[in-house]
């Protein structure tokens, strides 16, 4: 998952950046004020928008009113030390999704993080169930029959991507974008390599079973869907 | 208008100038000896009521005068009338005698005439007489007389008559005295009869005007009543004041209005300030706290290497220390501006050489420009510039400035401090060849928390302050400071304070 975060302040970017890439393993966009964080999020492959209030150039309301506007439905969540229930009204009308005080704990900011994503994604539990394979978004595991499959960070994130879009065609690009933040190079290849080990490692222990990701050629991935498999098999 | 009301009010005590009063106060305290307009409408009746009064007894002098002057002719022309009927008796001794057959009175009159040997010429058939006789000695004039309950009015005329004028010797001169009384009782009737016209005339006007005279004052007073209205609405909450136009045009409610106007204005600026002031902080403190505490919280996220773990107490130390300097920078602010009110007061602000601050300044600031290779040169007079700062304050405003340069100037370049007098005043300039700042920032940094481009002033870590303490005690001081810049080429700083007279003078004058 790629987030963008929009926060003036250096060193409270720095920490938030470095929490959401250590734990729940999120890619991470920063801006360091409003509209730098506007031509970030024109690029669309956000999958949540973490966004200061008080920032120079554009204030936090107004970028998320812009982002509104053009009918980006990116899950916002709003970070502020402003007082008072009239803001957090506003901001909520005005479309944020969630918002946290200052000064925050970590812990609940990632939680609300993942939470947002996931409600993003139409799923309210944290528990991800595609075919016969369990995803467990809290504690990054993932099970196949029952068995525990022990996959990288990134071949994770792949199948975390995957499972959110079950049955839509996930091109190489995008996967790109929303698993790597801009500090990364971009190359397709090594995409196809951890798809490839991702592979392997879910059908390691069946080798009977079915496919879990098909390949389309030149367009991309898509989770195998549950009904057709017996009828392909046979 | 005597209400009951009136006389249990008066024990309370007079606290009239409260803040809000309860609304069932204000319609008792419009009856209440306090009220303006019960007081003008007492006024106004009891000078009507006295004028009234005089009225009255005016003219009761006045009927009295005229119809007792009518009753006195009145009585004179009777009398004469009596002493006409006094006639020759036609006698050897010459008497007179009184035909009465000529004589037409009104019966309640009472009269009788003697003549001068002491005979009863006649009397009205209604009296016994006044015993007195003939008394040529006791002079014409009125008397008193009470005669069977009845008041009468009594007059005495002295008359005589000559018996035989055509004999030889002009005839026999006879004297007689009338005696003649009317009833006074329909004279006084009248008079009563006319003060009670005038009486109840003047009763019937104060009863029409007190009500009116109390509705055209409460009609008057009516732009008043406006205006205490709109100020009692008037709360830390809605500053709002729109003083009607009658109060504005009122010309004993003009100054007021204005007065009020202009007080809120002013307070409402400055509470606003105030508000935005403590909104600021708050924002900046909570960030700040808001870094320390993701930091520690990002250390214990996960488990991490002995060598992780410092790295991450470094940084919230560092963090910690942010926060430290930010609450520092704070409380001086708050205790430059907050001495403003009692510095210009009676106070006589303490006077230092800025001279040697800035020299003080320079050589404790050498370390930073060190660091960051950046030459400082210093133009100040040797002699004393004495301005009314604070020492403390005055060191405080050199170092601000020239961190502030020293941070915008890149490797290499100089910063020039130049201290001159010019016309009375010290006249301060810190010139810096940095990036300069751009036109629609510049107004704005002597703001509190106002950071330019964030790029480059976080980088150095300012709390947005600096410039605001500067300004602060440059204007504590009754000075002046601004700021021009070129982007690209630099930024000079200008600050303008008033001299302070040498200590070892006469007694300082007061600010």
């Amino acid at each position: 998952m790629r987030v963008l975060l929009v926060e003036d302040e250096v060193r409270l970017a720095d920490n938030l950046a470095a929490a959401l890439r250590d734990g729940p393993g999120f890619a991470v966009d920063w801006a360091a004020d409003g509209e730098a964080g506007d031509d970030f999020a024109r690029n669309g492959v956000y999958d949540l928008v973490i966004l200061d209030l008080m920032l120079p150039r554009l204030d936090g309301l107004s970028l998320l009113k812009r982002l509104r506007a053009r009918a980006d439905s990116t899950p916002v969540l709003i970070l502020t030390a402003k007082e008072g229930k009239q803001p957090i009204i506003q901001l909520l009308n005005a479309g944020a999704d969630d918002y946290l005080p200052k000064p925050f704990d970590l812990g609940e900011l990632l939680a609300r993080a993942k939470a947002l994503i996931r409600r993003g994604k139409g799923a309210a539990h944290p528990m991800l169930r595609a075919l016969d394979i369990e995803l467990n978004t809290l504690e990054q595991s993932v099970r196949r029959a029952g068995t525990l499959v022990d996959l990288s960070p990134t071949e994770y994130r792949i199948l975390e991507y995957l499972i959110h879009n079950p049955r839509k065609i996930v091109s190489k690009r995008e996967l790109l974008e929303h698993l790597y933040d801009y500090n990364w190079e971009h190359h397709s290849n090594v995409i196809e390599a951890h798809v490839s080990n991702l592979r392997k490692k879910l059908e390691a222990d069946l080798p009977s079973a079915p496919p879990v990701i098909e390949t389309m050629r030149g367009r991309g991935y898509r989770l195998a869907a549950e009904a057709e498999q017996p009828l392909d098999l046979t | 208008m005597t209400s009951p009301d009136l006389t249990s009010h008066q024990h309370t005590s007079p606290n009239l100038p409260r803040s809000s009063p309860a609304p069932q106060d204000a319609s008792r305290s419009r009856w209440s000896t306090h009220s303006i307009a019960f007081r003008l409408i007492a006024v106004v009746l009891a000078v009507e009521l006295v004028s009234s009064v005089l009225v009255i007894l005016l003219s009761l002098g006045y009927e009295r005068h005229t119809h007792f002057h009518a009753f006195d002719v009145m009585l004179h022309g009777r009398a004469d009338s009596v002493l006409g009927a006094v006639q020759d008796a036609e006698d050897a001794a010459d008497n007179v005698m009184l035909d009465e057959a000529d004589l037409h009175l009104p019966a309640d009159d009472l009269w009788e005439v003697w003549d001068e040997r002491g005979h009863l010429l006649g009397r009205s058939p209604n009296w016994q007489g006044s015993g007195q006789g003939y008394t040529p000695e006791a002079s014409d004039g009125f008397s008193k007389l009470t005669l069977g309950g009845h008041d009468f009015r009594l007059l005495r005329e002295h008359g005589s008559r000559i018996v035989d004028p055509g004999e030889p010797g002009g005839g026999t001169l006879r004297h007689v005295t009338v005696l003649y009384g009317a009833p006074t009782s329909h004279v006084r009737r009248a008079i009563r009869r006319a003060v009670e016209f005038y009486a109840a005339g003047s009763l019937i006007l104060l009863l029409v005007t007190g009500p009116l005279i109390a509705w055209l004052l409460h009609r008057g007073l009516l732009p008043l009543r406006q205006l205490a209205a709109l100020a009692s609405r008037v709360s830390v909450d809605s500053w709002q004041f729109d003083p009607p136009a009658s109060a504005r045009t009122t010309r004993e409610l003009a100054p007021l209005t204005h007065a009020m106007e202009s007080v809120l204005a002013g307070l409402e600026k400055a509470f606003v300030q105030q508000r935005t002031f403590v909104s600021d902080a708050a924002h900046e403190l909570k960030t700040a706290v808001a870094v320390v505490k993701s930091s520690l919280q990002l250390v214990a996220l996960k488990p991490r290497s002995p060598a992780e773990y410092e790295a991450g107490l470094d940084r919230a130390l560092a963090d910690t220390a942010r926060l430290e300097d930010l609450v520092a920078k704070m409380l001086t602010l708050a205790r430059v501006e907050g001495g403003i009110a009692t510095a210009s007061a009676a106070t006589t602000p303490a006077a230092c050489d800025l001279a040697a601050s800035l020299r003080q300044t320079v050589s404790d600031l050498a370390t930073v420009a060190e660091l960051r290779r950046v030459r400082v040169n210093l133009h100040a007079p040797q002699a004393p510039c004495l301005v009314p700062l604070p020492a403390e304050d005055a060191l405080l405003l050199a170092s601000n400035l020239l961190l502030n340069a020293l941070q915008h100037s890149p490797a290499d370049a100089s910063v020039l401090l130049r201290l001159s007098v010019e016309s009375g005043s010290a006249l301060l300039t810190v010139e810096d060849h940095g990036e300069g700042i751009s036109p629609d920032v510049l107004p704005h940094v002597f703001d509190r928390f106002y950071r330019g481009d964030p790029s480059r002033t976080r980088s150095t870590g300012g709390a947005g302050l600096g410039l605001a303490i500067c300004r602060a005690i440059v204007e504590k001081a009754s000075g002046t400071v601004a700021i021009a810049s070129q982007p690209g080429v630099g930024t000079t700083v200008t600050v303008r304070l008033p001299l302070a007279a040498p200590p070892a003078d006469s007694p300082p004058p007061s600010a």
